[in-house]
């Protein structure tokens, strides 16, 4: 998978927000945002390609938790993030 | 996907919003409150801003902090010097503020869930702005009509009939 290109994530008011570059009109009636753990995962997979299995050890450097509870988490993102069309 | 509504202060969402205007871009904003009512509703409706890049008229729509942190979405009734006098159409008192903190244009709304958005140059906005500032003189009243709670109030006495 590859995260597509210029979907630049922004901070306002503490969250962080998608924003495609070159677009004129930034919608926040309908804005994605992510949380901290999936903002670190999204700066970290730019302009390469990733899969699962680097989610999860991406996770497991930054994050005290368990190998399945990241799989699982990064799994719903997975699904998240195809269903937001970010990533192809 | 999940979907959740999450409400921002005003205080801090709008700068960063005209920062975002500043570097180009415009922005769809959901609208809270009932100071642009009637043609525009609280929680239904959205604005597209955009940058100030010419000089505001009276009848713009604009973003105005109109003290520090204050913000509303106001229309223009009076500029004189760099004195602005706003007013929400639906109210009758009257803010003001000078003109460099007209800080982004209205351009457009969305109206009623609709996908196409009215802009402010097209015939509608045009012709409800002109009568709708004509007929300050008896706003109160015409408030008072298109007040939510007399159509339902009118419907609950039919229903009980």
């Amino acid at each position: 998978m590859k995260a597509k290109k210029g979907f630049k994530l922004r901070n306002v008011c503490n969250e962080n927000i998608i924003v495609a570059d070159g677009i004129e009109n930034i919608d926040f009636s309908r804005i994605i945002s992510m949380n901290e753990s999936a903002a670190y995962l999204w700066r970290n997979i730019q302009e390469q390609e990733f899969d699962a299995d680097r989610l999860v050890s991406l996770l497991l450097e930054e994050y005290e938790i368990d190998e399945a509870s990241a799989r699982t988490d990064v799994d719903q993102l997975i699904v998240k993030w195809k269903e937001a069309g970010i990533i192809e | 996907m999940d979907c959740e509504t999450r409400m921002m202060a005003n205080e801090v969402f709008l700068p960063q919003v005209v920062q975002i205007l500043n570097e180009g871009h415009t922005v769809t904003l959901p609208l809270r409150g009932r100071s642009m009512r009637p043609f525009l509703e609280d929680g239904r409706d959205k604005a597209i801003l955009a940058a100030v890049k010419e000089a505001p008229r009276v009848g713009d729509a604009v973003l105005a902090e109109i003290s520090k942190g204050h913000f509303v979405l106001h229309r223009i009734v009076k500029i004189k010097g760099d004195r602005v006098t706003l007013r929400g159409d639906g109210n009758l008192g009257t803010e003001s503020c000078r003109i460099q903190d007209i800080k982004a244009f209205a351009i457009a709304f969305y109206r009623k869930g609709r996908n196409e958005p009215d802009s402010v140059k097209g015939w509608k906005w045009r012709i409800y702005s002109w009568w709708w500032m004509r007929l300050l003189p008896i706003r109160r009243y015409l408030l008072f009509a298109f007040h939510p709670h007399i159509p339902q109030r009118l419907l609950n006495k039919i229903k009980r009939k």
